[in-house]
């Protein structure tokens, strides 16, 4: 028995022997298999976490980056901005349901060095703006890269670059593949072309994509809302089944993108602390607190140690040779010790009389209320709002019960997917703008013929996710966002409140135009009263409704005059608006005020365009 | 009376003065009543409409319609609400001046008519214009009806060769005549059309010398018309017999015996103060073994009857009147029970026995068994 029991106990454990060696060589077998990707492969595996989810929005984003690239290095250079681009259907696509599409952007920046072309188009998280903590619509160096490798996988083609940097006679031209493998652009068909500018840079992708020209998320959306917040930008555009037109610049300064400050303590965390003063090299402590932060003085220094309890021999020593106990002490006792918020120099805004000059190019308007608020600290880190709303006179009407549009910017860079997890969105929602004159549905947007930007700017700007779509909706942000579109509304409420008076007056007058006439009639009819009693009748009742009139005739001067002296106000705040107006043109918030939009282009066209 | 206000009218206008019109006002605040007139007669409150570029859209569209009604009269002409509604849509759309008047539905146009006869402190029929034909549905084998029409041609109604068959009252039981072949012991109005079929088909008419009412709910004006033609050319005892609960007592009995507050105006024509309530009475439920049950608060219509009920003990001079205490009685014991019983009950004390409501009926008014 006891023979039988081993035997079954030994074959048992031989088993659990022979299952172990299996998953040990199935675990060695897998840990052969780990292997590195480079971020190009991981990018090029995952084009939807960057904007290419959708033949759609693959079409946009390759447009919108391509696009921000332009204006961020016209601007770096100080050069006012003039666009070219190019949208057109060339033939069906290789996807299902595609066409395949040239995008073609060009631009008069100050052009790529050659040896840059390949980074630049060619290689993920190649900027020259990477945790810089600046306002540049461009951040991390991956957009433009990401168009590139889905041109290469939806047509295999790379991007035509063309560029001249000003001390070049010729113009260098080549196509950039992309090296996924090691993350590296490769140039081929390269070669020089006559350039009629002197300096700029051209792109051109084709790719599978579709075009869609309406909607939110529409190309004429982006477009629009690209002209709006560039009021120094000229733009040259042809987009397949559009007519092309020309916007002109209506502001001839470049926007100087304020430099970055020193980060300030209160935002790192431990790790991020102590790799910032490796950067330093050796260096006493205390003189590294006081270069490499922002709101750090003697004063703190000295807080730091009478009130936090720190050594004074922490700052005093190399902080290259500082051990990590102390790091310890020191990130403690900075956190805890008071600091002047961060500074919000740092934070670029376009400025009321840049919106209000740019809002007359996106469409016939029949008034317009702006605003730029004072930069504030939001989550402890600098930022600006600014509101622009005004209202349609084309897509005007009585029943016009449609949603406002929304143009949602973060660092001037249009937001047009995802709204409604947006903070923008959040904070609109959250005002009550009935009180403003406008109709909204409960907890909903408000409806109306109605434009309503708002642009948040901020070095820092907290996004939802890498395509940069949607802004993180903090109990802050909406708070200061909320507050931005209240003293809008109640700038447009003068408008509206004029109007409403009006409307009223209107409506009475044309009230007692139709029944008075009834009332009398009938009244004669079955009396069978002669013609003179019927007009003294007549006569009698337009004096009592007369009456009627006078309080309605009062509130409206009363609402007229307001809006006169809140547009007094806004021509002193305005001063660059209104002088460029026309004697007519006076937005008075009535029909007088019709500013021409967007201009046809010349027929001759221009150069590659 | 139209011609005389519109005369008003068009001389203030002619003196730019604002036209005011003035109707009784018919609410319960401004509700009397009397045991000696028996139903509830208006107050000293008016309500007052100026012209003015508010009201101006209304008095125009009163005026139009007027001027429908009278010439209606003139010509002795009766048209149903529905009827002047189509014929006033008709002459806007002809007119083209007249659009503005324009009524989007047949609630704009009754509201106007309404406010014609406050004005005129006139009864709707008294403008030739009625409501369909609703309730009243009559049986007898003793009552014959005399009809004068409009023309003066009479037609005779021998109830009695009707069969089964119910006689239907006119709107404007005014122009009937009534007499009885032979003497009429009572009058049974009954609040569910249903039952009083039921009654007549096992025979009720046939044992008894009696008038059988089916009142279809909330008395129309024909009804409560009738009904005060009854008390007052046969002079028969008259009762009521409904369903136990707040919507009964209130809207459809006190409706009946003393009027409406809506129809403060036209109370006098349109009530029969001598109806009593035969039931089903509180004491009945444990007389007769009746089933019963509690009211369903969550109904929304119960619960609006429940608190009709509460304001009606503190505000309604009917109710509040002490020779009207038993009634009271019973609104009181229906809010503060918050049970009800239903007239069909009589049935279910024996359901093998199709007579057995009409025994209990036959019962209480031996006994007296009724409130007076």
């Amino acid at each position: 028995m006891a023979k039988k029991q081993v035997k079954k106990v030994t074959k048992k454990l031989a088993a659990e022997v022979d299952a172990s060696a299996e998953v040990i060589s199935r675990v060695r077998k897998s840990a052969k298999q780990i292997t590195t990707s480079s971020t190009a492969e991981y990018f090029a595996k995952n084009l939807q976490q960057v904007g290419f989810s959708s033949p759609v929005k693959a079409v946009l984003t390759t447009l919108k980056e391509a696009l921000d690239n332009s204006l961020d290095a016209c601007e770096d250079a100080g050069i006012l901005p003039e666009i070219r681009l190019q949208v057109e259907k060339l033939g069906p696509g290789t996807l299902k349901n595609t066409d395949q599409i040239r995008i073609y952007v060009e631009d008069n920046g100050p052009g790529i060095d050659p040896d840059d072309v390949a980074k630049v188009f060619g290689e993920y998280l190649a900027s020259s703006k990477f945790g810089r903590g600046r306002c540049s619509r461009g951040q991390q160096g991956i957009g433009i890269s990401a168009a590139t490798t889905w041109a290469m996988q939806t047509t295999a083609t790379g991007a035509r670059v063309v560029t001249k940097t000003k001390s070049a006679r010729k113009a260098f031209t080549c196509v950039v593949d992309m090296d996924l493998k090691n993350n590296k652009g490769i140039l081929r068909d390269k070669g020089t072309v006559e350039w009629s500018s002197p300096h700029g840079t051209s792109i051109e992708f084709k790719l599978d994509g579709r075009i869609q020209l309406n909607g939110e998320g529409g190309l004429l959306n982006y477009i629009r809302s690209t002209i709006l917040l560039n009021p120094h930008m000229t733009l040259h555009y042809e987009i397949s089944d559009v007519p092309s037109a020309s916007v002109d610049r209506v502001v001839n300064t470049v926007p100087v993108v304020p430099q970055a400050t020193e980060p300030h303590p209160h935002t790192m965390k431990l790790g991020e602390f102590m790799s910032h003063a490796r950067l330093f090299g050796r260096m006493k402590t205390s003189v590294w607190l006081k270069r490499g932060f922002s709101r750090v003085t003697d004063k703190v220094l000295q807080d730091l140690v009478s009130q936090k309890g720190l050594k004074r021999k922490v700052l005093d020593s190399f902080v290259d040779s500082l051990p990590d106990d102390e790091f310890k002490a020191l990130f403690s006792a900075i956190q805890a010790v008071d600091l002047l918020p961060p500074a919000t120099t740092s934070v670029l805004s376009v400025g009321e009389d840049g919106l209000a000059l740019s809002i007359r190019r996106i469409g016939d308007i029949d008034f317009f209320a702006v605003l730029s608020r004072k930069p504030v600290i939001c989550d402890f880190k600098p930022l600006q709002v600014e509101v622009a709303i005004a209202r349609l006179r084309e897509r005007r009407g009585e029943d016009n019960e449609e949603q406002v549009q929304v143009l949602r910017f973060a660092n001037r860079v249009p937001l047009q997917f995802d709204k409604a997890s947006c903070a923008i969105v959040k904070a609109i929602t959250s005002v009550n703008w009935r009180s403003y004159g406008l109709k909204q549905p409960k907890n909903g947007l408000p409806l109306g013929p109605y434009i309503v930007a708002v642009s948040v700017v901020s070095p820092f700007i907290k996004f939802k996710n890498a395509s940069k779509e949607t802004i993180d909706a903090s109990d802050e942000l909406v708070e200061e966002l909320r507050r931005a579109l209240m003293q809008t509304g109640q700038r447009l409420s003068r408008y509206l409140s004029r109007e409403h008076k009006a409307g009223e007056l209107e409506q009475r007058v044309q009230h007692i135009e139709q029944f008075g006439p009834i009332l009398v009639e009938t009244l004669g009819r079955i009396l069978g009263a002669s013609d003179e009693r019927k007009q003294a009748a007549t006569a009698g009742l337009a004096r009592i409704l007369e009456k009627d009139t006078k309080g309605i005739k009062k509130d409206l001067a009363d609402a007229e005059g307001r809006l006169a002296s809140y547009l007094e106000e806004k021509k002193s705040r305005l001063a660059g608006f209104f002088e460029g107006l026309d004697q007519d043109e006076q937005f008075t918030g009535t029909d007088a005020a019709a500013p021409a939009p967007v201009k046809p282009a010349a027929k001759s066209g221009k150069g590659k365009v | 009376m139209g011609t005389e206000l519109c005369e008003r009218m068009l001389s203030d206008l002619e003196k730019a003065k604002r036209p005011v019109l003035t109707a009784t006002k018919c609410s319960l605040d401004n509700s009397q009543y009397s045991p000696k007139v028996g139903y509830l007669t208006p107050g000293n409150k008016k309500v007052s409409s100026e012209l003015n570029v508010s009201s101006v859209k209304k008095m125009s569209r009163a005026i139009f319609m007027l001027e429908i009604l009278l010439r209606n009269v003139e010509i002795a002409n009766i048209n149903t609400k529905r009827e002047l509604y189509y014929v006033a849509k008709g002459l806007v759309k002809h007119e083209t001046k007249l659009r503005p008047l324009d009524f989007q539905d047949q609630d704009e146009s009754d509201s106007v008519i309404d406010f014609i006869c406050e004005m005129m402190e006139a009864y709707r029929e008294e403008l030739n214009c009625v409501a369909d034909d609703r309730g009243g549905q009559t049986y007898s084998k003793q009552l014959v009806v005399v009809e004068t029409e409009l023309d003066g041609t009479q037609s005779t109604i021998d109830l009695s060769t009707l069969g089964t068959a119910p006689y239907q009252p006119k709107n404007r039981p005014q122009n009937l005549t009534l007499r009885a072949k032979e003497k009429i012991d009572f009058c049974l109005i009954i609040e569910s059309q249903g039952t009083a079929n039921t009654l007549v088909a096992n025979g009720f008419t046939k044992r008894h010398n009696s008038i059988l009412i089916g009142a279809q709910g909330v008395p129309s004006n024909a009804v409560r018309a009738w009904v005060k033609r009854i008390q007052e050319q046969l002079r028969v005892p008259l009762f009521f017999f409904g369903d136990l609960d707040a919507y009964t007592m209130q809207n459809i009995y006190r409706t009946l015996r003393a009027g409406s507050a809506a129809s403060l105006i036209r109370n006098s024509d349109f009530c029969a103060p001598e109806v009593k309530f035969l039931g089903v009475l509180p004491e009945d439920i444990a007389k007769y073994d009746l089933v019963d049950y509690p009211v369903k608060e969550s109904d929304l219509q119960e619960a609006r009857a429940l608190k009709k009920a509460r304001d009606a003990l503190s505000n309604d001079p009917f109710f509040k009147d002490k020779r009207n205490k038993e009634l009271r009685g019973i609104l009181d014991w229906l809010v503060k029970n918050k049970r009800r019983c239903e007239q069909q009950s009589f049935i279910s004390v024996d359901p093998r026995d199709p007579q057995m409501m009409e025994k209990i009926i036959i019962d209480k008014i031996k006994n007296g068994n009724y409130i007076d």
